[in-house]
């Protein structure tokens, strides 16, 4: 009886320091292999206002997304994320028709982002556009 | 808990684990002499494990290109959090290998063990030597530093005094006339797959035979007598020893943590201790450091190379070196395994130990 409570101690002592060195060890690997945070601020993404023409669409990349900016009037700028809400394939703009395609199911969306047809369960969110100068601040 | 014993009944009763672990592990009797340097096989092991799962990790962030491989080592080592850890522990852990290696070798040596019926297991464990070796030379210069560079440009260098074919051989490791993007590609390819693999058969291999055969008897005490080997196969069993589990695996555990200390001392109190000033600058094709040293482990061969006059008679009395402890078993063929009946052997042994370290300390400073 009294092997049997020794062993069973020091199998369970053994055993906690077993998790708490596998913890130690676990903890460098998590934040090693942890994405780096994103820093809203540095996010921010500054465009060349020429790259834009009129009904023109320029893609690039948002914190770490793509996204894309369209100018659809002279000097009306929109921004989106340019990934499909559906299934997130990229979307492309259409200029003859106004308006984006996802290739991937045919799903399209208006220039406001809104849905027109399709698949996809929502809208593209929206990124906020300033007019700086001759650049664009994106973010 | 109930149903945990239950899933285990249904896996054993199918595949016969317990049977296994039993065999293997509370059923497998060690001689009762065993002493703390049959560890060390355990503590390679240990530390190969280690090497293999930072060796992944670094891969996650490592480009292998002379324009990026220097950058992502820095970013790694400034950027990824924690990452100075896992490469330094990498680099460091590649010394404690070595060192425990030829720790490993010398026990073998000093006790005899590489002789018959274990001839087998040593030529394992020497091509395990070997290619732990050449892994280390394959890893040095992955980080694309000055001191990567040119460590490899003279390391590759002794190639060309092999008569008739040194020329193709320096061009075939180098991949060009010189260290560049081919030799970073084919280094790299050989450290992270082409060596590992075939180190991982090799360890299978060397496991297979200490097995097989049983583990040698230490040649110590009043009853050890030498024996003729048995000219069947015989698989020599220690009757009344100590089983594997858990006495001999507390002794492998305890000589674990003290090896797992001595890298995480390293690691974490003189990290610099094997990162020279040009290991932190990146390579320069064009311009060559002052002192460009190898590893120590590599020391020796380093300073072989400047005694003799000609860089081939050095290669030459390497490779005789090399191949004389190679074929040792079979040229040492007496069953008489107590050092002190071997003193010949013994002698040459400390001698070998001493000249190792001479012409180390030799080549360091000069």
């Amino acid at each position: 009886m009294e092997t049997s409570s020794r062993r069973k101690f020091l199998v369970s002592a053994l055993g906690m320091i077993g998790a708490a060195f596998a913890g130690v060890a676990a903890y460098p690997v998590f934040r090693y292999l942890s994405p780096p945070a994103m820093d809203k601020d540095k996010g921010r993404v500054s465009i060349s206002r020429a790259q834009v023409g009129v009904g023109q669409a320029y893609f690039f990349q948002f914190q770490g997304h793509p996204a894309v900016v369209l100018q659809k009037t002279p000097g009306v700028f929109v921004a989106f994320s340019a990934i499909c809400t559906h299934l997130g394939c990229i979307i492309k703009w259409l200029p003859e028709k106004e308006e984006f395609l996802c290739p991937c199911h045919a799903g399209r969306y208006a220039t406001d982002g809104k849905v027109l047809g399709g698949p996809p369960p929502k809208p593209l969110p929206t990124i906020p556009v300033a007019l700086s100068g001759d650049n664009l601040l994106v973010g | 808990m109930e149903l945990g014993r239950k899933i285990a009944d249904y896996i054993d009763a199918r595949l016969g684990i317990r049977d296994i672990l039993e065999q293997n592990l509370t059923k497998y009797l060690l001689p009762r002499n065993i002493n703390v340097w049959y560890t060390l096989g355990a503590v390679l092991l240990t530390l190969f494990a280690l090497q293999i799962g930072t060796g992944i990790l670094l891969l996650v962030y490592y480009n292998p290109t002379v324009d990026e491989a220097f950058h992502s080592v820095q970013r790694i080592m400034n950027e990824v959090p924690f990452g100075w850890l896992i490469r330094t522990v990498h680099a460091v852990g590649a010394n404690i290998i070595i060192l425990a290696l030829l720790l490993h070798m010398l026990s073998v040596l000093f006790m005899g063990s590489y002789k018959a019926p274990r001839e087998f297991n040593w030529l394992a464990g020497f091509f395990l030597f070997l290619l732990s070796l050449g892994m280390c030379l394959t890893g040095y210069l992955l980080p694309w530093s000055q001191l990567s560079f040119w460590a490899t440009t003279v390391a590759t260098s002794s190639s060309q005094e092999i008569p008739l074919v040194g020329d193709l051989a320096i061009r075939f490791l180098r991949g060009g006339a010189m260290v560049g993007q081919p030799t970073l590609g084919r280094f790299f390819a050989l450290h992270v797959i082409g060596f590992p693999l075939l180190f991982g058969l090799l360890v299978l291999a060397h496991l297979f035979c200490v097995r097989r055969v049983g583990i040698s008897r230490p040649p110590f005490g009043p009853d050890w007598h030498p024996a003729e080997p048995p000219a069947r196969f015989h698989h020599e069993e220690h009757r009344g020893g100590i089983p594997f589990f858990p006495h001999y695996v507390a002794k492998d555990a305890a000589i674990i943590a003290f090896f797992l200390a001595l890298l995480l001392g390293v690691v974490f109190f003189a990290p610099g201790l094997f990162f020279p000033p040009t290991a932190f600058e990146p390579a320069d094709p064009f311009v060559t450091p002052k002192g460009i040293k190898p590893e120590w482990y590599f020391l020796w061969a380093y300073q072989t190379l400047k005694i003799f006059p000609s860089e081939f008679l050095g290669l030459a009395v390497q490779g005789v070196a090399v191949t004389l402890l190679l074929l040792l078993p079979f040229l040492d063929r007496s069953p008489e395994r107590r050092p002190a009946k071997r003193p010949f052997f013994v002698v040459a042994f400390l001698l070998g130990i001493a000249l190792f370290i001479a012409l180390s300390v030799w080549g360091h400073y000069s």
